[in-house]
């Protein structure tokens, strides 16, 4: 595991700032993001609005909390976890052969597919050295 | 172990990490819990109106908001080849280029709505804005015409009208169909 400080500082402002980025493009249109949550057809029409409602206010608060500094630890958990969750979910939309938009970056998402989860896998390794980093180190 | 006497172990003998992320864990996981809760009053709190309207029974069906897109209607099937048989206004099959290929509405553009990001092609933004346009897709519960319409409505496109029992009920009507891929 990483415990060169100025790397984690780094970890945490890219991944938290990541994090922010992704959120606050969802924030902008919910019902945008509902559909491309439903387009997935794991959940039916409420859960993907419930989850369009929270989960860009989950990414924009701990993204925020990771950069500052603050709740380093249970940010970097929440993140990892829901990285974790995304890639699951790239994995399962592949095998299932579904055509659809990530809906990560708004206007930069592009075909949930391999190339997402190689981006998630790095954001994942980021999260993961931070979540059991010595304290002090991040 | 207590967390106490766990963090003084670790400050003695230099242990670290994986021990300090253990000992932490249920304040870690008791943040977390906070951060979530936050989440979830900021996006009922921020998003308030939208709730209102979901808990109304709006949204159950399709997350498109009609009152956003005052220029998109929802016809019917009926209302679609009326338009078609009197060759008013441009079809555009919102479906992929494969089904699209295998059989679509005749006369209709091949426009698939998935890409975000992607322009629109000149052809189609030369259009007239007061044209009508027709869009379809698969059926059932697909979304894709429901997209394309909202992209030609920030076009500003004024008459988009979504046929939404789409190829499957075209089809199913023994409605003429042509083959293919699109040439324009």
């Amino acid at each position: 595991m990483i415990k060169n400080k100025t790397l984690l500082v780094l970890f945490r402002l890219v991944l938290g700032g990541l994090f922010v980025y992704a959120g606050v493009v969802k924030v902008l249109d919910p019902l945008d993001f509902a559909q491309n949550i439903r387009n997935y057809r794991l959940v039916g029409q409420s859960l993907s609005f419930i989850a369009a409602v929270v989960l860009p206010w989950l990414e924009i608060l701990a993204g925020v909390a990771l950069a500052l500094g603050v709740w380093k630890r249970a940010s970097a958990l929440i993140i990892s976890g829901l990285l974790v969750f995304f890639i699951l979910l790239t994995l399962v939309t592949i095998a299932r052969g579904l055509d659809v938009d990530c809906g990560c970056f708004g206007a930069l998402s592009r075909k949930s597919g391999l190339g997402v989860i190689l981006e998630d896998l790095g954001m994942l390794f980021m999260g993961l050295c931070l979540l059991f980093a010595p304290a002090k180190q991040i | 172990m207590p967390s106490g006497s766990s963090r003084r172990a670790s400050k003695s003998t230099g242990r670290s990490t994986a021990d300090d992320a253990l000992s932490e864990t249920p304040k870690i996981i008791r943040q977390a819990l906070v951060i979530g809760a936050l989440g979830v009053l900021l996006g009922a709190a921020v998003n308030f109106s939208l709730v209102k309207r979901f808990a109304r029974g709006e949204f159950r069906e399709t997350f498109f908001s009609q009152a956003d897109n005052s220029s998109v209607r929802l016809i019917t099937l009926q209302e679609a080849e009326d338009l078609w048989a009197a060759a008013e206004g441009v079809f555009f099959d919102a479906r992929g280029a494969g089904p699209y290929g295998e059989g679509h509405v005749p006369r209709a553009r091949n426009l698939p709505a998935t890409e975000s990001g992607q322009k629109l092609p000149a052809d189609v933004m030369e259009l007239p804005r007061e044209r009508t346009l027709v869009v379809y897709c698969e059926g059932g519960d697909c979304q894709s015409s429901l997209l394309l319409a909202k992209r030609l409505h920030d076009e500003g496109f004024k008459d988009i009208r979504v046929m939404t029992g789409g190829w499957e009920e075209w089809k199913k009507a023994g409605l003429p169909e042509e083959k293919g891929d699109d040439k324009e």
